[in-house]
């Protein structure tokens, strides 16, 4: 029988101290929508993709308060513990607020049921972004779906947002202040802080084992796939306590398994030793769930099409594991077979590390997916490689939707190092990479078509990185 | 009040209906273009903006009503069954479950015969297809309904299926009796010989083209809430069609109409979708009798996507004879659909029928049903798919004799209705063509397609439009004025999110000179507003727009004879301005309408408009042209479309905002129809592989590209009084077979079925063999 352990939970809801019994795996928006009748936020896919149900979460992080947006509707209630969640009512204000008021003017809501996701999603990028960019307001609402406008008035309101909008001061709490005198957020918003340290210090979050319970990092697949169960289960959060951190030490990069999507595509770290990092960030996720996912999520549930693990993978990432003791596994041993990992229940992703990539290292990420953005890879790949004068001296290339893990293909890597670059060896590499994957048919491609794609991704990693050295013509 | 009756016929959504009705026979006076005007045409901000702006606005979804109980269907994991037990027992013990219905305990209710699903039952002991009703569980909750609905245990008797069209036309398991092409038979069209056409051309070109299943999936999903008060039922309903699903719903109850009132404020999107009274709706109405208590009924994205509709697929032959002027000699279309397991339709020859002079011509359309979920009307039903396949085979047959594809278009130009014999009141295609062309630089699209540098190709291909839009009687609008100098405008209509709200008041508030800010609008209430048509088939604003001006201009004369009673003087000597009526030789002699109802008894005026009937002798029609620019990656096959200019004559522009909105939401649904959006059927199980939106894509804000939209002309004074006619449809028709064309033009292969997914690109220029 399934357990029905109800759970105490202290946070603030809008301008109001929430303290309530829940089950801890039901979904943050159950509890706006059906609990507290706050019907502004809106449920659409139930899944994480459309951002109808979009609330901020702020985070007292080093004496501030920090929002991000994510999707309510995948977001385990317990998570919320200690924050403060804000959804539309609680950006309202006695009359519109400059968001609303630029979305009424430019018509962006028609039929209006995806409008309040897209409020709380432009909020967002004012809480943090304090440049004027027109694209990163974009980046922000990207989670969110609109089936009426075709998105041109919700543009046009986003453009002159951010033309009426002054750049806002750099330090955080500064510019809350900020947000407060140009009517974006309201004036409770200062009273925060205070309200969260008291709740934070009368109650000691719980940091027990993780015996017998699921393990829940992000929860943004695990609820789209298995929401039902999860309800009666107890759950068990990491983000309750693993640390979340990006560091660097002797030449290695340290990550916690906790790291979110958007903290790794954010950090200097990460930007400065993996060049052309940005250009998978376009490619993954949503803004919302990007804040919610972490890697170790991404990582443990071993879809053989996951994004951030073809990254790793091609980085030669290590993990390390804690459990009653603690190991040391290579990534790409970690995975057995379709979703089956090396790891004991108990054992939990502490932190994944790879060596940090010096002089003549480059990086590339490939993703064809039905719809370019916020999809589902039908074949995904990454390839990292060292080459100086024309000469691959080393090279790790990974791939996603060939096989029922995720996978670095190693004949294809060992065969490349210490190669010349050039149209012939690009063929062989292809050629080879064939002959040792087993993508199958299902409903984002057929077996050939997945076949074909990694040959034609494999040529986008040479054209991006040595367009110099080939014959680009030929290659395609 | 209103002046006559008559019976008009007008395409609706997927078919023609007839109507009898009043009409008004007022004439006035031509209104103006809109530039000489004070509200109509003027970029407006929504009326209903700001309480959508800030999550205030109740949707049907989000109503709530005191002692609610919730309801959650049971739905067929079969796609074809015979259901020979049902055991509802342990479904019964959850604690919070309140009443089950399913076929075996419908007695009561007449047995629960639908009539608009082929005569079969709100419970049909035979399911059809994967998501049909098979019980229906009220609760506490709906994670408790929910819990319970697992536990229903139903004996079935499972039977062979068939979710191919074809193959479905051809087999002996007979889904309905009377055969699996409804009706018995095509659809089938002939005017000239086509023969002779075929006989007379210098090429003859025939290719197959197909278009997939498409899912509307509205933001809100379908979702009711039904309340009875003693024998009065209301339901709350997310509908595009209040006065359809009413008499809907009375006829499954055999309750007399009025006895039921259908409410609806706002909704998140319909597309056709939500055009008749759901299924859910009538369990509602039952459950909510039973218990006598309120009941709500909500359908999760799981159930909009298998069972609440879809655009049926198409495969169609096409066969063009062309002369080497360019002259089309004859056209042939051959086409079916899989409409699914019950009465839809799945026609899409109209365009090829109209659009284009030619003589001699033949369509022949089966609409056959399949053990998949049934089709609706979608954003211009047929349409999208017809004009794909004609507009692909017009580009192919324009090639073949060397001619540049507008030229062909511009020479085979037409400007009568060749299926109803009568003249267009307006059509503007060649103006379209010209603009569009210049916009989109078509001088500068690849002579030879395929012919572009580099690996990622850049095209341009165009498509035109045509469809209905022109709206017609009954429709109507009652205003009133009360002492305090309020206007209401109670339209018969309701607002889908289109801008119903919002161009009522503006044309009312352009006849009596009150801002539109200023009058209230109400719509979507059975019981307040008088009738009016379902907003569907881009009908909405021809029809209602009319009816608002005959309300306004009927108020205007009922002020100005109201006064001159009280002046004792001829209504001639009075005139009207900026709202208040005035002595004509005496300027300073004026009354407001607030003083003229305080002056009255009944301390209010009320003015019933009616629409007029459709112009005898006319064909009222929309036109268009789309020019796209495409992007094809020849590495991944992934296609950016990076600018679409939209050129259209569909009459008056009643407001600038509005209108962006229907045009932009109708090309960027287009473009998910052109390579993104496929509902999966799996052959071996009759599943649905993509029933959410995490693999059902639509696009996204990162998907748009640059959009340019032009309206030609003034307002096509002809049509209606206020020379209006719809967008709706229009926006989205030409889109996908303009985008098409362009992928042709930029990698020199023709892709012959939608969506244009990478696969197919990649697979089109590498893997022919
Ligand atoms: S409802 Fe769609 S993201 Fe939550
Ligand atoms: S306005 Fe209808 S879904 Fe966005």
């Amino acid at each position: 029988m399934p357990k029905n352990t109800m759970q105490k939970i202290t946070f603030i809801l809008n301008n109001e101290n929430i303290f309530a019994d829940v089950k801890p795996n039901s979904t943050l928006l159950d509890f706006i929508r059906k609990k507290e009748r706050l019907t502004g936020t809106k449920e659409v896919c139930k899944e994480g993709d459309c951002g109808a149900c979009s609330v901020l979460i702020g985070e007292l992080e080093n004496g501030i308060v920090r929002y991000k947006n994510v999707t309510s509707c995948i977001y385990p209630i317990a998570n919320a513990e200690g924050k403060h969640v804000v959804t539309i009512e609680g950006l309202n204000q006695n009359s519109l607020n400059k968001i609303q008021e630029f979305y009424v003017g430019e018509n962006a809501a028609q039929c209006g049921f995806c409008t309040p996701g897209f409020i709380v999603s432009t909020a967002e990028y004012f809480l943090n972004n304090n440049e004027r960019n027109v694209e990163k307001v974009y980046d922000s609402i990207s989670g969110n779906i609109c089936r009426c406008t075709g998105y041109g008035s919700i543009k046009r309101a986003a453009e002159k947002l951010v033309a009426d909008v002054p750049e806002a001061p750099e330090d955080y709490g500064e510019r809350l202040k900020f947000l407060i005198e140009k009517k974006i957020i309201p004036e409770y918003f200062l009273s925060i802080k205070d309200k969260l340290q008291n709740i934070l210090q009368t109650k000691k979050i719980d940091a027990d084992g993780a015996k017998g319970k699921t393990i829940v990092a992000g929860g943004t697949d695990l609820f789209v796939q298995r929401a039902d169960e999860m309800l009666n289960e107890e759950g068990y959060f990491v983000k309750n306590f693993a640390k979340k951190f990006i560091s660097e030490e002797n030449g290695s990069v340290i990550l916690s398994g906790a790291t979110t999507f958007e903290d790794f595509f954010n950090s200097e770290i990460i930007k400065t030793a993996i060049p052309n990092i940005h250009k998978a960030f376009k490619l993954i996720a949503s803004q919302a769930v990007r804040n919610s996912a972490t890697l170790a999520g991404n990582i443990v549930n071993a879809s053989p099409i996951g994004d951030m693990t073809i990254i790793l993978l091609a980085l030669n990432a290590k993990l390390i594991l804690k459990g009653k003791r603690e190991r040391e596994i290579a990534l790409k041993d970690f995975y057995l077979d379709y979703k089956k990992v090396d790891k004991a229940n108990d054992e939990i992703i502490e932190k994944i590390i790879f060596e940090k990539p010096g002089r003549g290292f480059r990086f590339n990420f490939e993703k064809v997916s039905k719809r370019t953005h916020l999809d589902i890879a039908s074949v995904n790949t990454a390839f990292a490689a060292f080459a100086d004068d024309g000469i691959i001296r080393s090279a790790t290339l990974s791939a996603g939707g060939i096989a029922p893990i995720p996978k670095v293909l190693e004949e294809a890597t060992e065969f490349l190092s210490g190669k010349e670059i050039n149209n012939a060896l690009l063929n062989e590499v292809v050629e080879i990479a064939n002959s040792v994957i087993s993508p199958i048919s299902d409903v984002r491609g057929s077996a050939d078509y997945k076949r074909l794609l990694l040959g034609q991704l494999i040529k986008a990693h040479f054209i991006e990185l040595f367009s110099d050295r080939l014959n680009v013509g030929e290659a395609i | 009040m209103s002046d006559k009756i008559v019976k008009s016929k007008f395409f609706f959504e997927e078919d023609f209906i007839e109507t009898i009705g009043e009409v008004s026979s007022k004439e006035y006076k031509s209104l103006p273009p809109n530039k000489k005007l004070k509200y109509v045409g003027k970029p407006l901000n929504r009326k209903d903006a700001p309480v959508k702006a800030s999550g205030k606005a109740k949707f049907t979804f989000d109503i709530e009503l005191p002692h609610m109980v919730y309801a959650r269907t049971l739905r067929s994991p079969h796609p074809n069954a015979i259901i020979k037990d049902i055991d509802t027992l342990h479904a019964r013990q959850v604690p919070g479950v309140f009443a089950i219905l399913h076929t075996f305990n419908m007695s009561a209710f007449n047995g629960g015969k639908i009539e608009w699903y082929g005569n079969s039952f709100l419970f049909d002991p035979h399911v059809r297809y994967v998501g049909d009703e098979i019980a229906c569980v009220a609760a506490k909750d709906e994670e408790t309904a929910e819990r319970a609905l697992k536990l229903i245990d139903v004996k079935y008797e499972i039977l062979d299926y068939e979710i191919d069209a074809k193959k479905s036309m051809n087999s002996k398991l007979k889904i309905h009796p009377d055969g699996n092409v409804r009706r018995g038979k095509p659809f089938e069209y002939e005017r000239g010989s086509v023969k002779d056409g075929f006989d007379e051309a210098d090429e003859i070109i025939e290719d197959e083209f197909s278009t997939q299943v498409a899912v509307h999936n509205p933001t809100e999903p379908h979702c009711s809430v039904a309340d009875w008060n003693k024998d009065k039922l209301t339901i709350y309903d997310s509908t595009q069609a209040v006065f359809r699903v009413r008499n809907m719903i009375a006829d499954a109850l055999d309750t007399p109409k009025d006895s039921v009132r259908i409410i609806k404020e706002y909704m998140g999107g319909g597309f056709g979708g939500k055009l008749e009274a759901g299924k859910y709706s009538v369990m509602a109405a039952l459950l909510a009798k039973k218990l006598k208590r309120p009941v709500k009924i909500l359908n999760d994205r799981r159930e909009q996507n298998i069972a609440l509709g879809n655009r049926p697929d198409s495969v169609q032959k096409l066969k063009i004879g062309v002369k080497t002027d360019g002259t089309i000699t004859a056209l042939n279309h051959y086409a079916y659909a899989a409409i699914g397991a019950y009465p839809s339709g799945g026609g899409c020859s109209w365009p090829l029928r109209t659009l284009y002079k030619c003589d001699n011509v033949r369509t022949e359309e089966y609409s056959v049903y399949t053990n998949a979920g049934r089709a609706r009307a979608f954003r211009a039903p047929g349409n999208v798919q017809g004009t794909f396949g004609l507009e692909s085979l017009l580009d192919e047959a324009a090639e073949k004799i060397g001619m540049d594809p507008l030229e062909f278009r511009v020479k085979n130009f037409v400007d009568f209705d060749q299926v109803g014999g009568k003249p267009y009141t307006s059509k503007m295609l060649i103006e379209a063509y010209k603009i569009g062309a210049k916009k989109i630089g078509w001088e500068n699209r690849n002579k030879i397609p395929g012919g572009g540098k580099g690996y990622v190709k850049r095209g341009v291909g165009m498509a035109s439009q045509i469809w209905w839009g022109g709206g017609g009687p009954p429709a109507h609008v009652r205003l009133e004025l009360d002492s305090n100098g309020k206007i209401v405008a109670f339209a018969g209509s309701q607002d889908l999110g289109t801008g119903t709200y919002t161009f009522v008041a503006q044309v009312i508030g352009e006849i009596l000179e009150i801002a539109p800010d200023n009058i209230d609008v109400v719509l979507g209430d059975t019981d307040r507003v008088p009738y009016g048509p379902s907003s569907g088939g881009s009908t909405t604003a021809p029809s209602i727009s009319p009816a608002a001006r005959d309300a306004a201009e009927r108020m205007k004369e009922k002020l100005i004879s109201n006064a001159a009673a009280l002046w004792n003087v001829e209504s001639e000597n009075v005139g009207f301005e900026n709202g208040t009526v005035f002595m004509k030789n005496d300027k300073s002699k004026k009354l407001s309408a607030k003083d003229i109802v305080a002056q009255l008894d009944d301390k209010k005026i009320s003015a019933l408009g009616s629409r007029e009937a459709n112009p005898d002798g006319y064909s009222v029609q929309t036109f268009g042209a789309q020019f796209a620019e495409v992007e094809v990656d020849t590495l991944t096959g992934n296609v950016r479309v990076l600018k679409v200019v939209a050129v259209h004559d569909v009459g008056r522009i009643l407001n600038g905002k509005t209108l962006e909105n229907q045009f932009h939401g109708g090309i960027i649904m287009g473009i998910g129809f052109a390579l993104t959006e496929e509902q999966i059927r799996d052959e071996y199980t009759g599943k649905i592989l993509n029933d959410n939106f995490h693999d059902y894509k639509v696009p996204t804000i990162k998907e748009t590209p640059e959009i340019e939209v032009f309206i030609l002309g003034e307002g096509d004074m002809k049509a209606n009084n206020m020379g209006v006619k719809g967008i709706g449809e229009p926006a989205m028709i030409p889109t996908p077979a303009a985008i098409a064309n362009a992928v042709y033009n930029a990698i020199g292969k023709r892709i012959k079925s939608l969506p244009i997914t990478p696969d197919k690109i990649i697979t089109a220029l590498y893997d022919e063999a």
